[in-house]
C-alpha cells in the first residue's frame, strides 16, 4: 500500500519530481562519466609511460634503486635469465645496461644516456623500435652503432649516418671511449627522454664498458599486464634476496601519485557541485513535504503512525532517487562506452601535455560496469539522504498542530 | 515605500524559516566551495608561474639571435654590457641577472647524468628571483674559493649525492674542447621548475667562465620587473634597442604554464555558471512555492489598491535578501578560509612525490581575488532575479478576486 501511495505521490508533484529527477540524473550522469575519464586517461597515461620505456616489472639488486651505483649492478645476468627462463607469467624479459656519457659530435657536447640493450627483444618490451624516425632500427650485430633520440640528435646536430663520440665510465670505472655512427633516430614523443636516451646494442656495450655478464636491470613484460604487480612479487621469491623484483607501480611511484592527486582535486570539483545539487533537493522535498502538511496531519489524525508516515515519504524519495540513478546511470555509462571506443582526442594541448612528460593527447574513458554501479550507489545514497531532514521536520508536527498548518 | 517591502518581505522569510535557511545556507555553501576551489586551484598555478619566473625566465629574458633553437656557446649575448646599463637606467625594471649555460655531463664515483651548467651569480640571483629560498640542504654559497656547486633536488637523488660530496661537471668549452672540473656540492635547491629540478647545476660565474673558456657575455639575460602591466612595453622598449637579439615573455619560453592559467579561468567561469545555475534553481523553488501560497494575501493587496508594481517588489526584494544573504555569508565563510591559507598555505606534504610530478609546491597558497567575489555577486544577483521571473509572470496572469475566494 506504501508503494501504491508513494507512487501516487510522485505522480501528484509532477513538476518536483521532474526538477529532482533531472538534477540527480544529470548528477549521476556527470560522476559516472567523470569517474570513467579520470580513470581512463589516468590508466593510459601510465601505461603509456610504462611501455614506452621503464616497463612492466624491473629486477635489480636490491640496493640499486636507492643508489645506482657501479657497485650496485647485476653482475650474473646469466644466472638471472636462467631463472627467468620459463618462468609461468612472463611474455618476454630482458637485460639492459644505462649508463651516462658525454656525446661529442663536430660541433657540441652534450650529456646523455648511453644504454646496451638486446634488440630484437626491446621490441618486444618497449616501443623503442616502434618510434623509430629516420634510419633503421638497432640489431644485436651492429658494432658501434647508435639509435638517439630526436631531440638529443638535434642539441648534437647529428643526422642518419653521421659521426660522434662519446666519453664515459666502463663498468670497472676504466675511461670508455670510443665513435659511433648515428643509425637510427627514435620520437616517443616524451620530450625528456627524446632529448636524453641513446641505445646501443649489448654485445658492443658490453665490449666498450667493460660489462660482460652485468646489467643495471632486467625488465619484464608480463603476459598479463594488470598482475605486474603479483608477478613481481613471485619473480622475487624465485630469485631471492640477492635480487629485488618491483612492479610499474614501485618504480614509478610518483607518477601513480600523481594521478591520485589529479583524482582528489577531480572528486573536490566534483564534491562542491553535489553539495549544491545537496541542498537543492533538500529544497525541494522540503517544500513538497510542507505543502502536505495538513494532509500528514489528518493521515496522523485517522491513526497512520509517525513511521508509517515515515516510511511513506522515505519510499518516495527511495522511488525517486531510484529511476535517478538508473537514468543517469545508463546516461554516463553509454557516454563512458562511448569515448571508451572513440577516445577524446585533446588537439592543441600538446604543449601542456609535453610539460609533464606525457607523449599522447588522446584519452580513452574507462568503461568499468562494477565503478558504474559504485558511483549510482553513492549518488543514491546522497540523494535520499537530502530528504531525511525534511521528513523528519514534517515528522515532527503533532496532528492537530499539523492540520491547522497553514 | 521601501521600507515597507522590506518589512513585508522580511516577515515572510521568517515566517517559513526553515526553508529560507537552507536557501542561504545552500548559497554559502556554493560560494564557500567555490572561492576556495578558484583561490586553491589558481594557487597552484601562480605557484607554478612564479617559479618558472624566478628560477628561470624572469618576466623578460633576452638571448642572442637563434640560441632557443640551437643553444651554445656560439650564440652568446656580446652586448650585455649595453643592455644592463639601459636596465639600470630604467626604472620600471626591478631585477636582472645574466646567466652562462652550456650542456654538460655531471659524474660522482658511481653515477653520471646529462646537466644544464649554469655560471651565476649567488647575490644576483638572490636579488632577482630569491634563489636562496629554494635551497632545501646545505648553504646557499659556493665557499671561499668558489669550488662549490649547487644542484637540482631529482638530479641530487638520481646521483644519489648528498652535500660535501665531490661531483665532476664537463662540458665542451667555445674551443670544442671537453674540459672538466672538480666541484665539491655545497647546496641542493628544489625550485619546482621541473626541468631545473632534474639537470640543473649552478656553478660561480667565473668559474664557468674559465671551464667554458668564455671571458665575456652571456647566454641569457632574465629580467624582472616592478609591475607585470609592464612587460609588453619593456619588451617592445628592448626589442628596439637590441632588434637582433631574442627578447621573450615568460609566456612565450613556458606557453603551457600560460595556457594552464587561461584553461583556470574559463574552468572558474564555467564552475560559476553551473554552481549558482543549480543554486538558482533552489531559490527559483523556493521563490516559486512563496509566491504561489500567498496568492490570496498578494489578491487582497492588489485588491485594496496595492500596485502590482509595488508587489513585485516584495517579491525581489524577497529573492535579494535571500541571495545576499547568502553572498555575505558564503563570501565571509569562502574569504576566511582563502585568507588562512593565503598565509598559512595548503600542505600537501602527503602527496609530495605526486605534486612534484606536476612541478606544484606541497604547501599551496591561496589567491585572493576581488573578481572571485565580484563574479559571485553577479551570479547569485543574477539568480535570484531570474529565479522570481516565472513567479513573478504566474502572479500577473492570476485574477486577484479569484485568488481572494480561493479557499
Amino acid at each position: 500500500m506504501f508503494f501504491k501511495i508513494a507512487v501516487r505521490n510522485i505522480f501528484a508533484y509532477r513538476k518536483r519530481s521532474i526538477i529532482t529527477v533531472l538534477l540527480l540524473a544529470c548528477t549521476t550522469a556527470l560522476l559516472v562519466f567523470a569517474t570513467a575519464y579520470m580513470d581512463g586517461s589516468h590508466a593510459r597515461l601510465i601505461q603509456s609511460s610504462v611501455e614506452i620505456y621503464p616497463g612492466y616489472v624491473q629486477i635489480t639488486h636490491p640496493g640499486f634503486r636507492d643508489n645506482p651505483s657501479l657497485e650496485n649492478l647485476i653482475f650474473d645476468a646469466a644466472q638471472v635469465s636462467a631463472s627467468l627462463k620459463d618462468f609461468p607469467g612472463i611474455a618476454v624479459f630482458a637485460p639492459r645496461f644505462e649508463s651516462y656519457v658525454l656525446f661529442s659530435s663536430a660541433e657540441k657536447a652534450v650529456g646523455g644516456m648511453f644504454t646496451g640493450i638486446e634488440p630484437e627483444k626491446e621490441m618486444k618490451i618497449s616501443r623503442l623500435a616502434a618510434s623509430l624516425k629516420q634510419g633503421s632500427y638497432l640489431t644485436s650485430a651492429d658494432n658501434a652503432m647508435v639509435y638517439m633520440g630526436s631531440e638529443l640528435a638535434r642539441r648534437l646536430k647529428v643526422g642518419v649516418g653521421d659521426q660522434l663520440a662519446f666519453v664515459g665510465t666502463g663498468a670497472d670505472y676504466s675511461f670508455a671511449a670510443d665513435t659511433l655512427t648515428v643509425k637510427g633516430i627514435f620520437q616517443t614523443g616524451l620530450f625528456d627522454f627524446d632529448s636524453r636516451a641513446s641505445f646501443v646494442a649489448k654485445p658492443y656495450f658490453d665490449r666498450m664498458m667493460a660489462a660482460k655478464n652485468y646489467a643495471t636491470h632486467f625488465i619484464v613484460q608480463p603476459e598479463r599486464p594488470v598482475e605486474a604487480a603479483a608477478l613481481a612479487v613471485a619473480i622475487g621469491r624465485r630469485l631471492g634476496p640477492e635480487y629485488e623484483a618491483a612492479g610499474w607501480q614501485q618504480t614509478m611511484a610518483g607518477l601513480v601519485q600523481a594521478m591520485r592527486v589529479d583524482s582528489i582535486f577531480g572528486y573536490i570539483t566534483l564534491a562542491i557541485i553535489f553539495m549544491v545539487i545537496f541542498f537543492v533537493v533538500m529544497i525541494y522535498t522540503l517544500l513538497v513535504v510542507y505543502a502536505r502538511v495538513r494532509e500528514i496531519g489528518i493521515l496522523r489524525a485517522v491513526g497512520t503512525g509517525p513511521g508509517q508516515i515515515f516510511a511513506m515519504l522515505l519510499l518516495e524519495s527511495v522511488l525517486l532517487g531510484l529511476v535517478s540513478v538508473l537514468l543517469g546511470g545508463l546516461i554516463g555509462g553509454v557516454l563512458a562506452w562511448y569515448f571508451h571506443i572513440h577516445p577524446i582526442v585533446f588537439s592543441g594541448m600538446e604543449e601542456q601535455f609535453k610539460q609533464y612528460g606525457l607523449a599522447l593527447t588522446a584519452m580513452p574513458t574507462d568503461f568499468a560496469p562494477l565503478v558504474i554501479m559504485r558511483d549510482m550507489a553513492i549518488m543514491f545514497v546522497l540523494s535520499v539522504s537530502a530528504t531525511l531532514y525534511p521528513i523528519f521536520k514534517v515528522n515532527r508536527f503533532r496532528p492537530i498542530e499539523a492540520i491547522h498548518h497553514v | 515605500m521601501f521600507r515597507t517591502a522590506l518589512r513585508i518581505a522580511w516577515a515572510s522569510l521568517a515566517r517559513r524559516s526553515s526553508r529560507s535557511v537552507l536557501v542561504v545556507v545552500m548559497i554559502s555553501m556554493s560560494l564557500w566551495g567555490l572561492l576556495f576551489m578558484e583561490g586553491i586551484y589558481d594557487g597552484m598555478t601562480e605557484q607554478m608561474i612564479s617559479n618558472a619566473i624566478r628560477s628561470d625566465s624572469g618576466q623578460l629574458s633576452l638571448f642572442a639571435a637563434g640560441y632557443r633553437e640551437d643553444p651554445g656557446l656560439h650564440r652568446l649575448i656580446r652586448r650585455d654590457g649595453e643592455i644592463v646599463a639601459l636596465l639600470d637606467g630604467d626604472r620600471r625594471v626591478k631585477s636582472y641577472v645574466r646567466r652562462l649555460r652550456q650542456d654538460g655531463l655531471a659524474a660522482t664515483a658511481h653515477y653520471s647524468r646529462n646537466v644544464m651548467i649554469y655560471g651565476v651569480d649567488l647575490a644576483a640571483e638572490k636579488r632577482h628571483g630569491r634563489l636562496d629560498s629554494y635551497l632545501l640542504e646545505g648553504e646557499y654559497a659556493f665557499g671561499a674559493k668558489k669550488r662549490g656547486v649547487l644542484i637540482g633536488a631529482r638530479l641530487a637523488e638520481k646521483l644519489k649525492v648528498k652535500i660535501g660530496r665531490k661531483l665532476i661537471v664537463s662540458a665542451q668549452n667555445s674551443e670544442h674542447e671537453v674540459a672538466a672540473v672538480a666541484l665539491t656540492i655545497t647546496g641542493i635547491v628544489r625550485t619546482n621548475n621541473m626541468g631545473l629540478d632534474e639537470s640543473a647545476v649552478f656553478i660561480d660565474m667565473d668559474r664557468a667562465r674559465e671551464l667554458f673558456m668564455t671571458p665575456a657575455g652571456a647566454s641569457q639575460i632574465s629580467v624582472i620587473l616592478q609591475t607585470e602591466k609592464d612587460i609588453p612595453a619593456v619588451q617592445a622598449m628592448l626589442r628596439h634597442h637590441f632588434g637582433i637579439l631574442q627578447t621573450l615573455r615568460w609566456d612565450e619560453l613556458y606557453p603551457a604554464l600560460m595556457q594552464s592559467r587561461v584553461m583556470m579561468k574559463g574552468f572558474n567561469l564555467v564552475m560559476s555558471l553551473l554552481i549558482f545555475g543549480v543554486a538558482g534553481l533552489g531559490i527559483f523553488g523556493v521563490m516559486l512555492v512563496s509566491v504561489l501560497e500567498r496568492l490570496r494575501e498578494f489578491g487582497i493587496m492588489l485588491a485594496i489598491g496595492t500596485s502590482f508594481a509595488q508587489v513585485r517588489g516584495i517579491i525581489f526584494t524577497e529573492s535579494f535578501i535571500l541571495g545576499f544573504t547568502g553572498f555575505v555569508a558564503g563570501s565571509l565563510l569562502g574569504g576566511g578560509t582563502l585568507l588562512y591559507f593565503y598565509h598559512h598555505g595548503l600542505d600537501l606534504t602527503i602527496f609530495s612525490e605526486g605534486l612534484e610530478e606536476f612541478g606544484i609546491d606541497v604547501i599551496t597558497h591561496a589567491v585572493i581575488r576581488a573578481q572571485y567575489f565580484i563574479t559571485a555577486f553577479i551570479a547569485v544577483m543574477l539568480a535570484t532575479f531570474v529565479s522570481v521571473l516565472l513567479p513573478l509572470r504566474l502572479l500577473k496572469k492570476s485574477n486577484p478576486i479569484e485568488a481572494i475566494n480561493k479557499v
